[in-house]
């Protein structure tokens, strides 16, 4: 997958590394912009001059109504499409695609369905080149860790929708990403699972460490999840306005501060 | 709309590359005409065959009509059979139970080859190739419109009963419209096996019909002849699956892809 | 549709009402309704076969038969398996190759015995010819459609793992067509036995089909001809069975949701 075209012709970023919560950047997107041929003729844009940076170890969700392009940005910091112009880089390099330690959680587990949950995880350990003993252990470890090592054997098609995507989640990791990008993952779950799984997710991202970027359409999913929200808007997608959410975790719904977030954020998006 | 017609413009490119190589390789003696006759020659024979007939007299029309006639004959013959035995077996679970395994393995028997036996018994004339076709389209039909009324989504049935439907009036007014996009996809594929039947069946011991054509013209070196019938063949059986395909979808056009049916 | 067992009053009742016919089928041609010369109970049939052949004999014409159909049915189907796999992985030879299919796809495959014979003689090759074509045709249909269905995500996911190109065809694509491709095969092989059958029929000196016909034509037993129709359609319906365990062992363990 090659990357854009025309990249901008700034001048190279003399400043020296910013800092935010005293990490330093790790994803830096940059005057991004994606635009589609439209059927007439004319050009849809889908994100316009979409400026964000992302510090190390840094939970960020998107949110927007539909249409705001957040899954189309999130494809492009993937690596899976390829922005129409802007730089956007992880760490040092430029992000030319997929496979540049980027782990992606898809709406869709999209897990093959030809391997176990334990040959799934063990997929993601390919690249690494590790021998076949090692690369069960791990894989075992992993699916330890998101609670389903007594599954290992199983199916996908034998498995409920909140198994397969907590073996999305630990196929992901298995590829050691620096970056963990989840596009509306606990959107096709049952209430009850998606509150389990926010839990999981977050345990998890406090043991492992990972820049992560959520995509979501539920407000009250990224009030409990993330350091920052950034708001979407659509036609053509841009930022409307980032959210910094500085509760200390654990997060209750109960407490005023999260409901006074929520409500202002609400009011942000219908407006 | 765009992407389909560069489509179908590619295809026919592809063809028409061909079409003239093929004829460039005869012309320079790359290919034998004999085996390889080219695109010239196969439309001289059309139109040879058209006209005066091969052998003389017999013209491709009539060799098309004595094949579909026959065709039509055996398959509504099976048509006819093979409805009411399957809406009766299908709609009584014991019955089908009973009879499965006989209607697998009558389906497994190569149609074909029962020509010898149904010539001891019919003798070598028109009958014995309806009977052929028949038996042929039976069995496959006979499947079809069973499984058709046995796998109907349970869903519906429930939903039915919810409403007060039950025995011969729920049979009638919900299991059969519901098997009907299978009994339909059995017609077709019982057309299919009809004609290949055919095909194979007129190879022996007949003068008229496209499988005798093809096989005569052989006889006399006629290559071009040959490939002129198979040709007609192929057309017909794809002029007849996509008729039934597009009969299907006025009648029902609430079905979807019925290509993806399976046995 | 596939989730139903076999419990053990099914195979109860199938095996009576078989028994039953075969019982029917003796009776009326021990009370004479039915003439023993045209229609030979089971019984009659089998001793006249065991009469006028030996078992070298069928042995041998049997071995013929399947040894034409596994090797035309071998090559056809890898051929049918490589070239819908290209075709349907690479665009532009998918351009090329489809019209050709399709312009010679509804050509039912004896169709081309005439030309099978001018273009091989009547020998070996033309009968391993046709059926080839057999095996051919549904399967490189179901190898280009399977993928061509191939479900994108699954593709992309393959793309986040770092896989692309070749090795993503090989670990996801084909993998993921899998399911359609054992239909395929399963059909070209149901469709390579019958032409196979037919083949025999029409020319050939070896084989069950030949078999049949030459018995006809010596004005022999129709018990004979009897037998070696039935032991086709056991064959057909074994080796079947056989494609639909193999299918449900590799594939049937994970496909569905």
């Amino acid at each position: 997958m090659s990357c854009a075209g025309n990249v901008s012709m700034r001048e190279p970023d003399a400043t020296p590394r910013a800092v935010r919560f005293g990490r330093p950047l790790f994803i830096r997107i940059d005057a991004v912009h994606k635009a589609f041929a439209a059927r007439d003729g004319g050009a849809v844009t889908v994100l316009d001059s979409i400026d964000l940076d992302i510090a190390e170890n840094e939970f960020v969700s998107l949110i927007g109504r539909s249409g705001c392009g957040k899954t189309t940005l999130l494809n492009i910091i993937a690596g899976l499409d390829a922005a129409t112009s802007g730089r956007i880089a992880i760490g040092d390099r430029p992000v030319t695609g997929p496979g540049q330690g980027q782990g992606v959680v898809f709406q869709q587990h999209a897990l093959f369905p030809w391997l176990t949950a334990l040959g799934n995880v063990s997929f993601g350990f390919r690249k690494a080149g590790l021998p076949r003993e090692e690369r069960r252990e791990r894989s075992l470890e992993l699916l330890r860790l998101v609670g389903l090592e007594a599954a290992a054997n199983k199916y996908p098609r034998e498995m409920s929708g909140g198994m397969q995507q907590r073996v999305s989640i630990a196929r992901a990791l298995a590829l050691d990403p620096q970056i963990l990008l989840m596009d509306e993952p606990f959107g096709a779950l049952d209430e009850l699972t998606r509150i389990e799984l926010q839990q999981e997710l977050l345990r998890i991202w406090q043991a492992r460490r990972k820049t992560v970027v959520f995509v979501t359409h539920s407000i009250d999913e990224a009030l409990m999840l993330s350091d920052r929200i950034v708001l979407l808007a659509p036609n053509p997608g841009r930022i409307q306005r980032v959210f910094v959410v500085p509760m200390p975790r654990p997060r209750s719904r109960a407490e005023p501060a999260f409901n006074a977030l929520y409500e202002e954020i609400r009011s942000e998006l219908s407006s | 709309m765009n992407a389909r017609l560069a489509r179908i413009a590619s295809s026919l490119a592809v063809i028409a590359v061909l079409l003239t190589a093929w004829e460039l390789a005869v012309g320079h003696g790359l290919l034998k005409a004999y085996q390889f006759p080219p695109p010239s020659k196969i439309a001289r024979g059309f139109v040879e065959l058209s006209l005066t007939g091969f052998p003389t007299g017999v013209s491709l029309w009539t060799h098309t009509g004595v094949t579909i006639w026959r065709v039509l004959q055996g398959y509504v013959a099976a048509i006819l059979l093979a409805v009411p035995l399957g809406l009766l077996i299908g709609a009584l679970s014991v019955l089908d139970k009973l009879s499965a395994p006989l209607i697998v393995f009558c389906r497994s028997v190569a149609t074909l080859s029962l020509l010898p036996l149904v010539i001891v018994w019919f003798g070598a004339g028109e009958l014995t190739k309806v009977v052929l076709i028949g038996y042929g389209c039976f069995w496959t039909m006979l499947s079809n419109v069973i499984a058709g009324v046995r796998y109907v989504d349970p869903t519906l049935v429930r939903a039915a009963r919810s409403f007060g439907l039950q025995g011969p009036e729920l049979y009638r007014e919900v299991v059969l419209p519901a098997a009907l996009p299978r009994i339909f996809a059995g017609a077709r594929m019982a057309l299919g096996v009809g004609f290949m039947v055919i095909v194979g069946a007129e190879m022996i011991g007949t003068i008229q019909g496209l499988g005798a054509l093809i096989m005569e013209a052989r006889t006399f070196y006629r290559s071009e002849i040959t490939i002129v019938g198979m040709l007609v063949i192929g057309l017909l059986g794809f002029l007849i699956s996509s008729g039934l395909a597009g009969l299907e979808r006025q009648l029902m056009p609430w079905t979807g892809n019925l290509d993806q049916v399976r046995r | 549709m596939s989730g139903r067992a076999l419990r053990g009053n099914d195979l109860t009742l199938g095996v009576i009402g078989t028994l039953a016919v075969i019982l029917l089928w003796e009776a009326a041609v021990r009370t004479g309704l039915v003439s023993p010369s045209v229609f030979p109970s089971p019984s009659l049939a089998i001793s006249a076969a065991a009469e006028r052949l030996t078992v070298r004999q069928l042995g041998e014409n049997l071995s013929w038969s399947l040894l034409r159909v596994f090797s035309g049915f071998a090559l056809g189907a890898l051929a049918g398996v490589v070239v819908g796999i290209l075709a349907g992985w690479y665009r532009r030879f998918g351009l090329v190759v489809s019209p050709l299919v399709e312009l010679l796809r509804p050509i039912p495959p004896l169709a081309w015995i005439p030309l099978a014979i001018i273009w091989f003689g009547l020998g070996e090759p033309s009968k391993f010819f046709i059926i080839f074509l057999g095996a051919f045709f549904p399967v490189v249909t179901a190898a280009y459609q399977g993928m061509r269905g191939v479900d994108p995500m699954l593709l992309r996911a393959g793309q986040t793992m770092g896989l692309s190109g070749v090795p993503l065809l090989l670990r996801v694509a084909i993998p993921a067509a899998a399911p359609d491709l054992a239909t395929g095969l399963r059909i070209g092989w149901g469709l390579s036995f019958g032409v196979l059958v037919a083949a025999e029929l029409i020319a050939a000196d070896r084989g069950l089909g030949y078999m049949i016909i030459a018995e006809r034509n010596a004005g022999g037993s129709v018990g004979v001809i009897i037998v070696g129709i039935l032991l086709i359609g056991v064959l057909n319906l074994l080796t079947d069975a056989v494609i639909g365990a193999a299918t449900r062992h590799w594939v049937g363990r994970w496909h569905g949701s």
